[in-house]
């Protein structure tokens, strides 16, 4: 006889899904990656490529993973591995692309909870004035060399300060999961998302509000910079390079093809609007993106270190601008510390709001599929997360980090993401995803959306990954790039990956078989 | 900034806002049942 299921939690109200899927989506990339690419990439002239793919990939796979998850809910699955098996029950393989939809999220929470910790120590270190002794770039650079463990000065001597905050962070991580959907997430993005817009908005003015702070370079002001990032470079469009950063881009900022909006919509009821919501989730994500993330960090550098510099600056990496050029030019504005702390601020809001929605898929999984409580669930990913985050902590300077970004936060992405948009379109079929989408829909979609998901989508993906493999895969296997040293790390973490796929793959196996014993009734 | 930054910025900002604002109204007209 079939053994009742608990019941799955709901989310209390559509505004509490939105917050919570925008502010899984909003994250580092919208206010460090996205001014980094523009820069680099035909500045104005890239956002035709970039509003090309987000109507193109980025809100289609939006509504095709609020359609899936919400779909799979209904069955009870909260995962990709349960989803894919309602779309097509007879196929019993279909459920194994579902691993890549747990897999990602976890590989992801493996080293996004360090770097997010980053933030709430340099917001700490603000407050309390020790970031406003470090007077140059190279000093900031030797800083943050020295908090992560890389090296050691006048400011750090060891790793136990970084390794205090990460485990601070990963407890108020684990805290909020611990009290669920609706306890947790939920409360945490009602309150978290406005904050985030605050911090923005605040930050935002107070870098339009610069002027051309040095009297004797009246050129370095803040409409040169906001034109350095703006001013159309038209001959960016025949790049097939600047195309493809774009999609990039588009899919790394709407968190699509990781498997959490699959998660998230599971908590919906049948007849929740996923038309509108997913829209409002993308545009909130963009205003995050566009509006504030392209008016703080190159503005701001533009100001402060003119035309020449900037673009090195821009080059520099996500990181250098995020936690050296930024505290460098907020330390030369009145009331530096209480900038500095909610730049940090900012960005801690962002990266909890993200690793937060990066646990559910697993949480999810082992509750539905192995009906394990709440408790039992969020013990076990705590143990196991808490092991499986310490090389991203102990081998940041071997490319552990690195490896770990490229397989679970680029690769497996749009992999991923593709798989999705056939599966929708293709095996769900065009006629019954169409329906699936509108049911309880406030508006219709226009009808070229059905020949853009269907065919638009999976194609264009398709070239970002073919492309990926023409490119890339051969010096990526052959690890080309990394340095002779740091070799057996990079071998370590891959053999680690793989053990951790398979192992998801096995529970995936265990639990379909066990659910077939229950319901034929052998033992 | 270049008449082609001011244009691709203003084009920007308002496709983003309209597109919001636009999502925001349908969910509290629906929402207060004003439909």
């Amino acid at each position: 006889m079939p053994v009742p299921k608990p019941q799955r939690e709901t989310w209390s109200s559509k505004i509490g899904i939105i917050l919570a899927v925008a502010g899984s989506a909003v994250g580092l990339g919208n206010f460090l990656r996205f001014p980094a690419k523009a820069v680099a990439n035909g500045g104005g002239a890239f956002m035709i490529p970039y509003f090309v793919s987000l109507l193109l990939i980025g809100i289609p796979l939006m509504w095709i993973e609020w359609t899936l998850g919400r779909f799979g809910g209904g069955f009870g699955h909260g995962t990709a591995p349960g989803i894919f098996h309602s779309i097509a029950r007879k196929n019993r393989f279909i459920k194994y692309f579902g691993v890549i939809g747990i897999f990602g999220p976890l590989v992801i929470f493996m080293y996004y909870l360090y770097i997010e910790s980053w933030s709430l120590a340099y917001s700490f270190f603000a407050l309390t004035g020790k970031l406003n002794q470090v007077s140059d770039q190279t000093q900031m650079q030797g800083f943050l060399q020295a908090f992560q463990g890389l090296t050691t000065n006048q400011f750090f001597s060891s790793l136990a300060p970084a390794y205090t905050f990460f485990f601070i962070t990963f407890i108020l991580n684990i805290f909020v999961i611990y009290h669920g959907i609706k306890g947790g997430i939920e409360r945490l993005c009602k309150l978290a998302m406005p904050a985030l817009f605050f911090c923005g908005f605040a930050l935002m003015i107070r870098v339009m509000t610069l002027g051309a702070p040095d009297p004797g370079r009246p050129d370095w002001n803040v409409l040169n910079g906001f034109g350095f990032l703006w001013n159309p470079d038209l001959s960016a469009l025949k790049s097939a390079h600047v195309w493809l950063e774009a999609a990039g881009q588009i899919l790394f900022t709407l968190s699509v093809g990781i498997g959490v909006i699959l998660t998230y919509a599971s908590y919906l009821s049948k007849t929740d609007d996923v038309v509108l919501s997913g829209l409002t989730a993308a545009s909130m994500n963009e205003i995050a993106e566009i509006i504030i993330g392209g008016s703080i960090v190159v503005p701001a550098a533009f100001v402060f270190f003119g035309p020449m510099e900037i673009r090195a600056v821009a080059d520099s990496g996500v990181f250098n601008l995020g936690y050296v050029t930024m505290p460098l030019i907020l330390q030369r504005l009145p009331l530096a510390d209480f900038l500095s702390f909610l730049w940090f601020l900012l960005l801690f809001i962002a990266g909890i709001t993200s690793s937060v929605s990066l646990a559910q898929p697993v949480i999810s999984f082992m509750e539905d599929e192995f009906n394990l409580s709440k408790k039992k669930a969020v013990a076990i990913f705590t143990a196991a997360t808490f092991i499986l985050c310490q090389p991203a902590v102990l081998f940041l300077g071997r490319g552990v980090v690195d490896e770990l970004d490229f397989w679970g936060g680029t690769f497996f992405l749009v992999l991923f993401a593709t798989i999705e948009a056939i599966l929708f379109s293709w095996v769900l079929g065009m006629e019954a995803a169409w329906d699936e989408i509108h049911l309880g829909a406030e508006m219709r979609i226009p009808r070229i959306y059905k020949f853009i998901i269907k065919y638009v989508t999976p194609v264009f993906l398709l070239i970002i990954l073919g492309t990926w493999f023409f490119q890339k895969w051969l010096p990526v296997i052959f690890m080309e790039e990394v340095a002779p040293e740091n070799k057996i790390y990079i071998l370590a973490t891959r053999v680690g990956l793989f053990l951790i796929f398979s192992l998801i793959a096995v529970m995936v196996r265990v639990a379909w078989r066990r659910k077939r014993q229950i319901t034929e009734g052998t033992p | 900034m270049t008449l082609g930054g001011w244009f691709s910025l203003i084009l920007s900002w308002a496709g983003i806002l309209t597109l919001t604002g636009f999502c925001f109204l349908c969910i509290f007209r629906k929402d207060s049942g004003l439909d």
